[in-house]
Parts: structure tokens; sequence; C-alpha cells
């Protein structure tokens, strides 16, 4: 009889084989079942440090850390505080119309009393720079809870600062120049935020519901920026519009659903910048303009082809981004950042059905340039605050006509910082570094300082203004306050 | 005879005996004094910041400087006047300058760009010649962990520009910040950077407390 191997007989050998197959499947089956659990609900990952000097990549062994995954919204707390009646909203970052002037129903006193404009209220916040919108009678904050190391939306009487409701959700965030830094857009039905490790989230503006979450870097690859996201999210109708830069450079995001509605491809693989996206209309198209690091481009902001890019240039290939492009016209808009890029005007042109962009001319960081944050473009007036490398002229209040000649500048005696401005009522709010609030007069025919006060007290006030119905909430390191500068 | 050899051997190894002894406990007793007046801890490197300015020189007997001596003065540079205009790199006598970029760690945001390492506009961010700021490479660049990246100086290597010390001021903590280094300067009667100062940023401050540093440019031992 001629041997079947170890198993004599075809009837033993057909039933034991396929039970050991069966098992080697299950086996790996749930292996494969525990690498995805212990992979995405545990959050395990590895990270591999960067090579020291002298060393190689191979040198660096891959370590696991059991980070778990971010659980946007999950939590929610009610507080006392009841939403102000006063009219008058700031609702996102740079104001209504993206551009930090007020609208024309604000009038603000020509002066202030002795100790400054009076005080209405004052609330301690997380170490940060984040600036507050404000609607229907609340402000909004995006702040770092310390304690519970959760990013906190925090929606605040405009009446007496009081607490409405928080939203927050767990994530470990070390102190990098502070933590918080943006400024949440709002309409009468969403509050959206970008918190500073580029998580998204959208809630019910008066209820704080939570609606979603987006976790750009898990959705998209993103790589948190230098010092934490300084890119204040921008709601155009429905939808909320992202500067990504990881595996897709803008996207159009669903407010209702969270749904992403549109992308544009990063092709170039351009990174996400501290600016943020700004809405245009040139030639008929409406576009948005996002400043990347690695280039700016313009993307269709027109539903029949959303996303889709109409121009790009890599001629502002800074490392270092905050400012967000500024519109002046005729399809013309500057660019400016600190770190000693100076400014630049690039040109938009529409030939035939086909778009591009010139560079019209660049200037030095000595004439014109910002840091932190973004000029303004008031009655045919670029108004900015030059940074501390600005040589003889660092740190002065700057206005200069929009072909790049300079009108006016503060003087050596007349200097600022980071801190933010913005034009209400034809006057320039300055706040300096130190909390020292400056008021002066909005025109080319010369430096006119109005009034000067001392309203915070700590350090690096460098967070966005807001101003709504004549209260203008000015914020440092660690305090917010709310001022009465009314007319 | 054989006796008296026994006893003069017996006597001249006792007497060796006692004579080594002797000289071990001199040796012993000088050495004791010798420590003891060499074991004095230097004041001016425990300092309440403790940021080891004079490094290397624990013994007041090592102190090379004019640091201890109380009721001189000394030459040093107020970080708060200066404009980093790099004469300290090319007015002193000594070659290299006295003036050194001194880092403060407890002020320092520990960035992964640093405007004191990396020079303006620089894409790539490691530690290539052509990225960084200092022209001798005097600066040490070392990932900690994320975000954070530590900065030190080799002063071996640091002649003075104050170009680090100019991106941190700007842009930066102000953590870098140039400082005369009494274990080099030589004390002259007329600091010849001091006279040529366009800030006039030098003075002479106590040798007791012989480093000014920000904010106020309080002078301390350090």
């Amino acid at each position: 009889m001629a041997s079947r191997g170890i198993f004599q007989g075809e009837p033993r050998g057909r039933s034991v084989l396929p039970a050991v197959l069966i098992v080697l499947v299950g086996v790996l089956i749930s292996s494969a079942v525990l690498f995805w659990w212990r992979g995405t609900l545990s959050g395990v990952t590895t990270f591999r440090r960067i090579p020291l000097p002298g060393e190689t990549a191979g040198d660096v062994q891959p370590a696991v850390v059991t980070e778990a995954p971010v659980r946007i919204g999950e939590t929610f707390t009610r507080y006392d505080g009841v939403p102000s009646q006063a009219p008058g909203s700031w609702p996102a970052f740079r104001g209504t119309r993206h551009d930090n002037l007020a609208p024309a129903s604000e009038k603000l006193a020509d002066s202030w009393p002795v100790g400054g404009p009076p005080r209405l209220w004052s609330i301690p916040l997380g170490e940060g720079y984040a600036g507050p919108a404000i609607r229907n009678g609340c402000a909004y904050v995006l702040d770092y809870d310390g304690a519970a190391g959760a990013d906190a939306l925090r929606c605040f009487s405009m009446e007496d600062g009081c607490e409405v409701w928080r939203r927050s959700y767990k994530v470990k965030i070390k102190r990098n120049h502070g933590i918080s830094r943006t400024v949440p857009a709002v309409t009468d039905r969403y509050v959206v935020t970008i918190g500073p490790r580029c998580h998204v989230m959208c809630a019910d503006a008066v209820t704080g519901d939570f609606k979603w979450g987006l976790d750009l870097e898990r959705e998209w690859g993103v790589e948190v920026p230098m010092w934490y996201t300084g890119q204040c999210p921008l709601i155009e109708g429905a939808q909320v519009v992202l500067g990504v830069g990881g595996k897709v450079l803008l996207a159009g995001v669903d407010c209702e659903t969270g749904k992403v509605v549109w992308e544009t491809p990063n092709l170039r693989k351009w990174k996400m910048s501290h600016s943020s996206v700004m809405p245009m209309e040139f030639a008929g198209k409406k576009m948005y303009l996002y400043c990347a690091v690695g280039g700016i481009v313009g993307v269709s902001a027109e539903a029949q082809d959303a996303g889709t890019v109409l121009w790009e240039t890599d001629q502002w290939t800074v490392p270092v981004v905050a400012p967000t492009p500024v519109p002046v016209g005729d399809g013309r808009f500057w660019i400016t950042s600190g770190y000693g890029a100076g400014s630049a005007l690039f040109q938009i042109v529409k030939e035939g059905e086909r778009f591009s962009v010139k560079l019209l001319r660049k200037v030095d960081k000595k004439l014109f340039a910002c840091e932190q944050h973004t000029p303004v473009f008031y009655q045919g007036y670029l108004y900015t605050v030059l940074p501390a490398d600005a040589g003889a002229m660092r740190k002065q209040a700057v206005c200069m006509e929009p072909d790049g000649r300079v009108v006016w500048t503060s003087g050596a005696a007349e200097r600022f910082g980071l801190g933010p401005f913005m034009v209400a009522d034809g006057k320039l709010l300055i706040l300096d570094d130190d909390g020292m609030l400056t008021m002066i007069r909005a025109s080319p025919e010369g430096y006119q300082k109005l009034a000067q006060a001392r309203v915070l007290d700590g350090k690096e006030a460098w967070a966005p203004l807001a101003l709504a119905d004549g209260r203008l909430l000015v914020r440092d390191f660690g305090t917010m306050r709310c001022l009465d500068v009314r007319k | 005879m054989n006796e008296l050899k026994t006893r003069d051997a017996v006597q001249s190894r006792r007497e060796f005996l006692r004579s080594f002894l002797r000289g071990a406990l001199l040796v012993g007793l000088a050495g004791l004094g010798v420590r003891t007046l060499l074991g004095r801890r230097c004041q001016a490197a425990s300092g309440s910041e403790r940021m080891k300015l004079c490094k290397g020189c624990p013994d007041v007997a090592f102190c090379s400087s004019a640091v201890l001596s109380a009721g001189r003065k000394v030459w040093q540079l107020d970080p708060s006047k200066c404009t980093q205009c790099g004469r300290c790199a090319t007015h002193c006598v000594l070659q290299s300058s006295a003036v050194k970029c001194v880092h403060r760690p407890a002020q320092c945001g520990y960035c992964r760009l640093c405007f004191g390492f990396f020079q303006p506009g620089a894409t790539i961010l490691n530690s290539a010649a052509e990225n960084q700021i200092c022209p001798t490479g005097a600066i040490r660049r070392k990932f900690v962990e994320e975000p954070y990246y530590e900065y030190t100086i080799d002063e071996s290597l640091c002649i003075g520009c104050g170009r680090c010390v100019k991106g941190c001021s700007a842009f930066g903590n102000g953590s870098l910040v140039l400082q005369v280094r009494h274990d080099r300067c030589v004390n002259c009667n007329e600091c010849s950077i001091a006279r040529d100062c366009p800030s006039d940023a030098f003075r002479q401050v106590s040798a007791t407390t012989p480093y000014l540093l920000k904010p106020g440019a309080e002078s301390v031992a350090l």
C-alpha cells in the first residue's frame, strides 16, 4: 500500500487539514482585528524622532506612543451666564467683511477719561493669544484649559463676562510660546473653531450642541504649524473654508453635516501656515486666497467649480506667515510677513477664461511689514505696525499708499509692538505688547494721537481685537477684558 | 660586634620609620592646609540663577577673573541698550573678543525655528551651515522632544558678533544676550569696546555682581 503521508487513509487527512487552516485563518483575522483595534481605538502609534547631529535616520529607533484619538466635542458644561441683548457683532477673525474695519454704526469716543476707557468686565483665560468673536450677545473664545488639558470653546455673556456654556475636548498640548491662538467663526446657527493641533469643531452657536469634528492631522495628514495653529476658520454661506496643506491644499466643509464638499489637491505639497483664507472677487469671479508655506493660491469660490485652482505663485516662500492677504482693489493684493520677509504686491490677471498672477513689487521690511497681524486697508491707505527688525523704524505705526509709497510713520517716540490693531469710526486702535491701548486718527494727513491708556496688566497682548456695540474686547496672555469705548 | 651591628640596624630602621611618619604627617598637614585654602567655594558660580557664566572654576584660587575682588569694578555690557552693532567682535583688545553670547535657558522658548540660530528666510530647518546665522557655527542645536529644541553656545567659537542676539531679540524671547566674560576680560582701564560703543551700552559694575541681564539689566552674581 502506498504511503499517503503522515495520515493513513483519505478520510482522516481530509478532516484535519481544513481544521488547521481554519485555525490559522482565525488567528490571522484575530490578529488583524486586534491590530486595527489598538491602532484606531487606543491610538497606538509609533514615531521616529529626528536624528541628532552625527546620527543617521537608521540609528533612531521608533518609539511607541499611546496617545488616544481626540474625541472632539466630548464634554459640555452649562453655566449661569445669560447672553446680552446688546446688538452688533464681530463674527470672525477681522470682523464681518474680514477687513478689520468696524461697521459705520460703531461710534467711538474721541478721548478717554483718566485711567482709560471704562472696564465693563474682566475674566481670566488659559495662556495664549486666542481672540474672541462676538454674535448675538455672546463672546466666543477657543481657550485652552490647562488644568483639564482640553481645548475649550467658551461662550461668555457680553453683558457681564459670565460664562454661558463650554464645549471642550481633551488634547495634550505643551506650552510653545503660549497655546491658544485662533478666533472662532460664528453665524446665527454655527460656531466653528480650529484648535492648536488642527482639530476643527462645529457646535450650535446658541445651545453649544456638538455638530461635528474634524482632525486635520488624521484626515489629511496635515503637519501642525510651528507654534501651533494660527489659522482662523472662514464661514462662507453654509460652508467652512479651511486652508489645509496636507493631502489637500484647501477644503470646503458643510457646516451642518461636516461632510467635505470640495477639496483642492495639494500637488505642490505646500504646508499649512498661520495665515487665514481670504475671500475676494475679481473680474466677476469669486475666489479664496490662501497664503500657504510654499506659495499663494487662488481657488474658485463658486459652486460649479469650487476648489479649482485659478492661479498660484511660489514667489512668496517664507517659512512663517501669519498675516492674511489684503486685497486693495483692481485684482491687486498685498501680502506681508515678519522675520525679515517684508511685503509684496501681487496683481491677478485674467486673460480670456484663464487667471494668472504676477508680482508687481517687493517692499523692504524697514518700509512695510507686519509680523503677526494683518495690515488694514482703509479709505485707500494701508496701515500697519512695523516689526522689531525694521531698524530705526522698528515697531512704528505706518501709513502707506497701495502702490508702496510710505505716507507717514509714528516716529521714534511712538512705538508699539506685536499687538493687534483695527479701524473703527475713522480711528486706528493699536494695542501694544504690554497692554497699552492707543487711539490715533486713521488718516493719511499724519500721525495724530487721540488717546492712550493701559488697559491690560499682563504680557504679550497679541490677541486680535473685537468690537461690537462700542464694547471692545482686548486680551493679553491670561486675561480678557471688555472696555466701553462708545461715544 | 655582631650584636652592635644588629642594634644599629634596628635603630636605623626605627629612625627611618620615625622620619617617614614625620614626613607623612607634615605632608598630610600641608595638604589639609592647601585644601582648606583652596576649598572656599566660588560665590560667583553659585548665584540664584546658576547660569554658570564662569564655568569650570569652582574654587577661589582658580578664578582667573576679577569677579571675586570685592570693591573692584569691571566692565559689562547692558543688554537693554545693546543694538548688536557688531563692534564687540572687532574692537576688543583680545583676539577673539571677551564679549560672548550667553544663553539663558530659563527664558528660551526652545523653538524648532529659532531666529537666533537660523538665517531669516531659511526654509529647511536643519543645521546646514548655509542655514545658520552664526558665522562660526558656535551655536549647537539639539532635538529634545516635540516640539522642543535645545540651543547651547560653544564659547570657544563665539566671536561676540551678536547676530544671534539680534535675531533672538527681534523675534524670540530674548534669551540670548551679549556679555563680557570675565574669565577672558583683562579689564582694561579704558575698555576699547566701550570707547566705540554707539549705544553707550558699556559701564562698570561691581566685580561681585559682574553680569547684567534683562529686564532692567540689574547686575547679578552668577
